[in-house]
């Protein structure tokens, strides 16, 4: 899968370029909505048609119906991909685990809605580290005291979250909880109420048979706040964008008209339209247009690099807006880069710079270590694209004459290899110019 | 499951009227030691919060009560009887079903020795304990029970990759410290030093005498002079030559050198074997 | 160092004399200075057949070769006692000394008459040759790595 990733991405850059100006997606518009058979687009006008103001380019099938495939001589036919089946047991030869993950490695993003009913979507809802209660075990809560079977919870946004409008009313849900494996590309979006729990009882007299299914089965059970209901989940190497609910019914007119116990309208549509929002690449979409490294007070990266050279390493990256498309983006504050041959030698922040928009720099001396140095930006955050990039940079050790000389501390030495030069020489000159004089010497010495 | 079934359902439900409020009667918590003995016993007041509870690695916590109708103090069996387990700081969770009898009694025992999987991972601060009770005839109820003191556990694990989510610390190369060079003075010293023993090689000398009668004969000159260019060649390759200009200029004075060498050094044989 | 400047034959009566004194005091006065005065007279005696028998030429050799030990060694004492950085400096600068020396004591022993048996096809100016020649390589190569 490794090699095609540099495909992936400029298919994903290829199918911006070719979106029309008034699509709000940044990777396409065309939605592909596979709907059971129970189901109408009535029950969802209010959903789809928020979508198809934003501009999205909406088809409906049905999970049988093969004649729209999502995966065509393998390549992904939609942008996105809505699959609403959830009680579905048998889809067309087109929808199978593996076709949806390969549309997903190719870069289309996927709404899957779940439910009690144990389908084909439960096997792949484990592939991306979601651990669903057994099937018909819906997710249940007495609280609050309400007007509206336990199967049907309000449920409170979080006031704060990345991808949601901020203080959007609590939503009704209905369908099941899941628990979250330990898999951190999981972008948890809304959790099960501290009171909920899933269970197949519904009567005062199912208590035994809860307590007694708690204390027997290994998972335990699918209970409190840790449980997940809306969940998306983010490719490692495309940032692709899969959303998990765990019921289909929050999507509905219905929920979105209920009111809430205390009256007030619920958040049903405002949290649809932020959960689709962020599943379809609209926002918290990040690219990196380029990067370049150069000497300081250099602006030109060079073949390689000296140890000890004070060095700047630039990244420019660019945000995508619904509104307004991609433009430089300067609001990152945690970025960092890491200079590494085997481990990172240096890591360090890449900081926006104020004078210029969209431009990250960091500038670090060295290590006096040569070899092969890579400069690696990696950046991962949850709901966030990944970003990432890599560049080669050979760094060798000084020129010969690339070392101090005439250093204080080498006088003495440099002082002794010219005495004994010029020792030499006058050596030389005293015994070219001197007589052979010990025989006549020795000779005078015999005489006396 | 498709939509119908579900309002169908909501709209019977809507009928169905609350009998009341659910409640807890006579709470009592006893916390026994390893060996026993009774470290703790109360009747929690449910209208304020008990001082925490402090539980060593191997205490056990029991906690009794009974599930009544608020209205009628009659016991009950509610549908949902959990304890909550909850530490703010961490946001780890856990519930643990409580076994309730129809008569609403019901018991729980946490033995610290073997903590059941429901205990969250707990660090310094104090997991707030809640009562959870919910029913399908009765309106449910929130009881906060008390704040519980366990030994620290070994925290959650945590995913391979889970660093790469969040800033990590910065890493800076240590360089290889720069050789401090030694003060001027002192190697300027050594430098002089090292030009003294020219002082002993002259006194040496000077005892010796030796003559230099023929130090300014042609020969002698010229060979001297050609071997001194030599030297101030490599001197002055020292100071800036390249490679290819100390070959280029020292081929030129290394033959200089031959030929005039071959010629004062014949001169010195010839004298020699003349003086035989 | 009085020794060479007075001429052989005042060292001669010195070196006389001074092996004589010891001999005197020796049965009247303890034992004690004497291996001393022993070993100090040894060297006098040396030092006066060194003075003696060698040649001057030998002698300017000698001379050169001593002045190339004291080099030597002050860089040495440099070396140890205040820093060898940077070592290739230190390297060269002491080299040139050793090398020096060694191809100095070479031309000694080629061109001392007593070593005429030994080195019969080598002439005296041969012998210099060698060593003109030694030596500017030597100091190639010490000015190359001096850096």
């Amino acid at each position: 899968m490794l090699p095609s990733l540099g495909a992936i991405f400029f298919s994903l850059f290829g199918l911006f370029a070719a979106v029309p100006v008034q699509a709000r997606s940044s990777t396409g518009n065309s939605v592909l909505v596979v709907l059971q058979p129970d189901l109408k687009r009535d029950n969802f006008t209010i959903f789809f048609d928020n979508l198809e103001k934003r501009g999205y380019d909406l088809t409906l099938r049905t999970p049988e119906d093969d004649a729209l495939p999502i995966i065509r001589d393998d390549n992904p036919t939609y942008s996105h991909i809505i699959l609403f089946a959830p009680d579905i047991k048998s889809f067309s030869q087109d929808v199978t685990p593996q076709s949806l993950v390969t549309v997903l490695n190719a870069g289309t993003n996927l709404i899957v809605a779940l439910s009690p009913t144990q389908s084909p979507v439960f096997t792949l809802a484990s592939e991306f580290s979601l651990i669903l209660p057994p099937p018909s075990t819906p997710l249940i809560s007495h609280f609050p005291a309400r007007d509206s079977p336990p199967s049907v919870i309000p449920v409170a946004v979080p006031p704060k979250h990345p991808l949601l409008t901020p203080n959007t009313p609590p939503v009704w849900y209905s369908g099941i909880p899941f628990a979250h494996g330990n898999n951190p590309l999981l972008v948890p979006i809304l959790h099960a109420p501290a009171e909920s729990f899933a269970s197949d009882t519904d009567s005062d007299a199912g208590a035994e048979a809860l307590f007694d299914a708690a204390e027997r089965g290994g998972e335990g059970l699918w209970a409190g706040s840790a449980m997940g209901i809306v969940t998306g989940f983010q490719t490692r190497d495309n940032s692709a964008r899969v959303t998990w609910v765990g019921g289909i019914e929050l999507f509905t007119d219905a929920y979105a008209h209920k009111s809430l116990p205390s009256g007030e309208k619920s958040g049903n549509e405002q949290f649809a339209r932020d959960v689709a929002a962020w599943t379809f690449q609209e926002n918290l979409v990040l690219r990196i247009d380029s990067i370049t490294h150069h000497l300081l007070n250099e602006t030109v990266p060079r073949e390689h690099y000296t140890i000890n050279e004070n060095i700047v390493f630039e990244a420019h990256i660019s945000r995508y807006d619904s509104e307004r498309g991609w433009s430089p983006y300067s609001g990152l504050h945690d970025l960092q880069l890491e200079f590494t041959m085997l481990d990172p030698h240096i890591r360090t922040a890449l900081l926006p710079v104020t004078s210029k928009l969209g431009l990250y720099q960091a500038a670090f001396r060295i290590p006096d270590r040569h070899g092969v140095f890579k400069f690696v930006l990696d950046y991962r955050r949850r709901g966030w694209t990944i970003l990432k990039a890599t560049t080669t940079v050979p760094v060798v050790p000084p020129r010969h004459d690339g070392y101090p000389r005439f250093l204080s501390a080498a006088w003495p030495y440099y002082a002794g290899a010219i005495s004994t030069s010029l020792g030499f020489f006058v050596f030389a000159a005293l015994w070219l110019a001197g007589d052979d004089k010990e025989r006549k010497k020795g000779k005078a010495t015999k005489t006396e | 499951m498709g939509l119908q079934p579900l309002f169908l359902s909501l709209v019977c439900f809507i009928a169905a009227a609350h009998a009341g409020q659910l409640a807890v009667q006579s709470p009592r918590l006893i916390v026994t030691g390893p060996d026993g003995g009774q470290l703790r016993s109360e009747t929690l007041p449910l209208t304020k919060r008990p001082d925490p509870v402090t539980l060593g690695p191997s205490d056990t916590l029991k906690l009794a009560f009974q599930v009544t109708e608020q209205a009628t103090d009659n016991g009950v069996q509610p549908h949902q009887t959990f304890l909550r387990f909850f530490d703010p700081t961490t946001g780890e969770e856990g519930i643990q079903p409580v076994k309730t009898s129809p008569s609403g009694k019901a018991k729980f025992e946490l033995n610290m020795a073997k903590p059941p999987s429901s205990l969250p991972p707990s660090g310094a601060a104090p997991l707030h304990v809640t009562l959870l009770l919910g029913s399908f005839v009765h309106s449910p109820a929130t009881i906060d029970l008390f704040d519980l003191h366990v030994p620290p556990s070994a925290p959650p694990p945590v995913h391979s990759e889970e660093a790469f989510y969040h800033p990590r610390p910065e890493l800076s190369h240590t360089f290889r410290s720069e050789p401090n060079p030694p003060p001027r003075l002192i190697s300027a010293f050594f430098a002089l030093l090292v030009l003294g023993p020219w002082a002993v090689l002259f006194v040496l000398w000077g005892a010796i005498r030796p003559g230099v009668p023929h130090l300014f004969s042609p020969s002698v000159l010229s060979f001297l002079l050609s071997l001194g260019v030599i030297e101030g060649l490599l001197f002055w390759y020292w100071i800036e030559l390249r490679l290819g200009q100390i070959l280029l200029y020292g081929a030129g004075a290394a033959t200089l050198a031959l030929l005039t060498g071959k010629q004062a050094l014949a001169g010195i044989a010839e004298r020699r074997t003349r003086s035989h | 160092m009085a020794g060479p400047k007075s001429s052989s034959n005042a060292s001669k009566r010195a070196a006389a004399t001074a092996a004589a004194t010891p001999s005197k005091p020796a049965p009247s006065s303890s034992s004690a200075p004497a291996p001393a005065s022993a070993s100090t007279v040894a060297l006098h005696t040396l030092w006066a057949a060194y003075l003696d028998a060698t040649p001057s030429r030998l002698k300017l050799v000698d001379a050169f070769l001593v002045f190339l030990v004291l080099s030597g060694v002050i860089q040495f004492v440099y070396c140890v006692l205040v820093t060898s950085f940077p070592f290739n400096a230190f390297l060269a600068g002491f080299a040139s000394t050793v090398g020096q020396f060694v191809l100095t004591a070479s031309l000694r022993s080629q061109v001392n008459a007593k070593n005429r048996a030994l080195f019969k096809d080598v002439s005296p100016e041969r012998a210099f040759a060698d060593f003109v020649v030694g030596s500017v390589v030597l100091h190639f190569f010490v000015f190359n790595f001096l850096g």
